[in-house]
């Protein structure tokens, strides 16, 4: 469950999912570094394992398996290890309590994954580039 | 408000005052009555009293006995020329014997004075034509400020003395017309002291009130015998009565104020008994009309509590009479009301209950359409474009286009789920109503619809006439007027010049709103299917879209208390109308 020099996590149980954002990163280079979670109990044994190395950005999905990605997001941002760490809720759902929610609980950022594929690709490229390029985290 | 618990107490002050008016006029009328009959009496009795005095005079006969005197008769038929001093002599008899200061004359016919005692001087006159067998009274005479009066008798002459002319003469004594004060004080104990008495005759020739010339009472007195009443000074009521066997006439007269005083004594006595009673009375009134009618207002107020809500009101039933029952009765029905006031409440919990559960059931379903249905959507969408892009040299055209049937379809239901769950997400969420400037949203909404429809053939105008404010939830109203201004501008596509125009209508007090087209319009027969979901009168190759547009419309403008409806024919234009109840609220 190590990986050196993960720059993305990416929280996503859909295969299809995760193959299709993974795609979309790889076409910018930026899918190198990417670790892939399939439930919310993983991402946050990711975390507890203390020699794990820091992501610069966490793609997570609200639907999971296990541990919703709500209560992901409530654990990462409560801990003063963690809650530095920018996360991504991408998600299908465009509920207005999700957002609220996700942003009550101190995401960075919503993105509603778009059914149109070039619309959804150009989403997490996006994304990819801003979080692992612009933004500037705290050293 | 009208109060019985006001008016009852001010219907018996009413009834109260005009009472004590009624009876105090009344008794104001009959003590006066009493009091002028009382002063009639007294002014009769002492005018009989005035005639006696003056009609028993003495002087008549003694004057009478004087013309029969022998030696006033020889005096006389001697024409005064024999027996002077036996003349002069009865007359200084009778002159002593009355201690009078009265004169006496004996005169001719002719009236020349032969003879004369006393100290006053009036004249050669004769005062009355004599009688010959008793004296006469004269008329009343008057003399610088004194009245006198006069009697006087004949002494004929016989026919021996025979000279041609009449001989004998005349008797008659002048006096100064007086009371004694006997007389006087006798009098005035029998008047009580305010009454005037008055002498002097029927002609109205001098009158006098025994001390000075007054002048004559009216007509009026002097003639009826009756009581009258004048002014002299002040008013006054009179009764004269003539002195029988003489020219005179008495009066006496007393001031109305003083008839009337007993009268005024009456109403200053019984005004303050009245106001007292009056008083009572009305206190008493309001106080039984407040025992009477504050049942009557707990009751009331009960009730108007209870309209507005708070069933929890009763009112003290301790009385065994009508009011009691009404209490009681009120009781019971607050009972009953609050009983089935209690169970619908129960009845709309579990509704309510009821409602939540499937609400919630109704979000986890739009929440599993909007995840669940959108993953393999965007998987199948994904991989078929992979399959394109990476896989493209190993297809042939034929697998290419049926990817891209995948493709285009995928997309469409992508959107058809969006606004299924836009449509859902309407009846779910709560209006925040406030009033809406119309004109100004539809302004702002119609400069995006034409700057969206900026690359279509042909212009497009949007027309928007004065638009009435209306009550509502801005967001969706715009939703409304967006939906509609777009469902217009594509319906138009194709026309060399499209206009589009937004009015209003006044209709029974109410607003209508309308869109009207030049566009293609529709089909008459099929205007019902025009608001369902996912009803489209169009084909999809001849104009885009879900078919939700126009549903979302119809659920907006229903949960705003509205109505809508569509007029139109085909490639005649359509006309979309809209009201909005709270825009009268």
């Amino acid at each position: 469950m190590q990986s050196k020099g993960v720059e993305i996590l990416l929280v996503e149980d859909n295969a299809n999912d995760a193959e299709l954002t993974l795609r979309a990163l790889k076409q910018r280079n930026l899918a190198n570094q990417v670790f892939v979670c399939r439930d919310g109990a993983e991402a946050l044994d990711f975390f507890s394992d203390g020699a794990s190395p820091v992501p610069k950005v966490v793609l997570l999905d609200l639907k999971l398996p296990k541990v919703d990605g709500l209560e992901v997001l409530r654990r990462l941002k409560n801990d003063a290890r963690t809650k530095a760490i920018p996360v991504v809720v991408l998600t299908s759902s465009r509920e207005e309590p999700d957002i609220e929610r996700a942003y009550a609980l101190g995401a960075n950022s919503y993105i509603v994954k778009p059914v149109d594929f070039e619309a959804f690709a150009r989403a997490v490229s996006d994304v990819g580039l801003y979080w692992l390029l612009l933004n500037h985290p705290p050293q | 408000m009208r109060s019985i618990q006001r008016t009852f107490p001010l219907f018996v002050t009413a009834l109260l005052v005009a009472v004590a008016i009624v009876q105090l006029s009344v008794g104001y009328g009959e003590v006066r009555q009493a009091s002028r009959s009382v002063a009639d009496t007294r002014l009769r009795f002492v005018d009989s009293v005035l005639v006696e005095l003056f009609q028993s005079s003495p002087q008549r006969a003694r004057i009478t006995g004087l013309a029969k005197d022998s030696a006033v008769v020889a005096f006389l038929r001697s024409g005064g020329q024999r027996g002077r001093e036996q003349a002069l002599a009865a007359l200084r008899r009778i002159t002593l014997d009355t201690s009078s200061n009265a004169r006496l004359e004996l005169r001719d016919f002719s009236g020349r004075l032969l003879l004369s005692t006393g100290r006053f001087d009036l004249g050669d006159s004769v005062l009355v034509s004599p009688g010959t067998d008793s004296a006469r009274f004269s008329p009343l005479m008057r003399h610088d400020t004194l009245l006198f009066s006069g009697v006087a008798a004949a002494v004929l002459g016989t026919e021996a003395s025979g000279s041609g002319g009449q001989s004998g003469g005349i008797v008659q004594q002048v006096g100064r017309l007086q009371l004694n004060d006997r007389t006087r004080r006798f009098l005035t104990g029998l008047s009580g002291g305010d009454m005037a008495f008055l002498f002097g005759n029927a002609a109205g020739d001098p009158w006098t009130d025994f001390a000075s010339i007054v002048s004559a009472p009216p007509a009026s007195v002097r003639n009826s015998h009756t009581p009258s009443r004048y002014e002299r000074g002040e008013t006054k009521r009179a009764i004269a009565m003539a002195v029988p066997g003489t020219p005179w006439m008495v009066a006496t007269e007393v001031p109305s104020r003083l008839i009337v005083a007993p009268a005024q004594a009456y109403l200053l006595n019984m005004a303050p008994l009245a106001a007292l009673i009056v008083i009572l009375g009305t206190l008493a009134a309001w106080w039984g009309s407040r025992r009477l009618t504050a049942p009557l207002v707990g009751v009331t107020k009960a009730a108007e509590a209870m309209a507005t809500g708070d069933l929890t009101q009763r009112v003290p039933a301790g009385r065994d009479d009508e009011l009691g029952k009404l209490a009681n009765s009120f009781n019971t029905m607050a009972e009953q009301v609050s009983r089935s006031h209690h169970h619908l409440e129960a009845q709309v919990a579990q509704r309510t209950k009821a409602l939540e559960g499937t609400n919630a059931e109704l979000e986890s379903f739009s929440y599993s359409v909007s995840h669940d249905l959108r993953a393999p959507l965007r998987a199948i969408h994904g991989f078929s474009r992979i399959l394109l892009e990476d896989h493209n040299a190993k297809l042939d055209p034929e697998a290419q286009r049926l990817l891209g049937v995948i493709d285009q379809n995928t997309r469409r239901m992508g959107q058809l789920i969006d606004d299924l769950l836009a449509f859902s997400r309407l009846g779910r969420t709560d209006l925040s109503t406030g009033p809406v400037d119309m004109k100004e949203l539809t302004r702002l909404v119609a400069d995006e619809v034409q700057r969206g429809e900026a690359g279509r053939d042909g212009s497009l105008e949007i027309r928007i006439d004065p638009l009435p404010p209306a009550r509502g939830d801005r967001g969706l109203l715009r939703q409304v007027i967006s939906n509609l201004l777009l469902n217009a501008a594509k319906f138009t596509r194709g026309r060399p010049s499209a206009t589009i125009e937004v009015g209003s209508q006044a209709d029974g007090g109410q607003t209508v709103y309308y869109v009207k087209d030049n566009g293609a319009g529709f089909d008459a027969r099929y205007a019902d299917k025009l608001f369902g979901v996912f009803q489209r009168l169009h084909s999809t190759e001849q104009f885009d879209g879900t078919g939700v547009g126009l549903a979302i419309v119809k659920r907006i403008v229903q949960r705003h208390g509205g109505r809508v409806w569509a007029e139109g024919a085909v490639n005649q234009g359509a006309t979309f109308y809209f009201t909005l109840a709270g825009e009268e609220r």
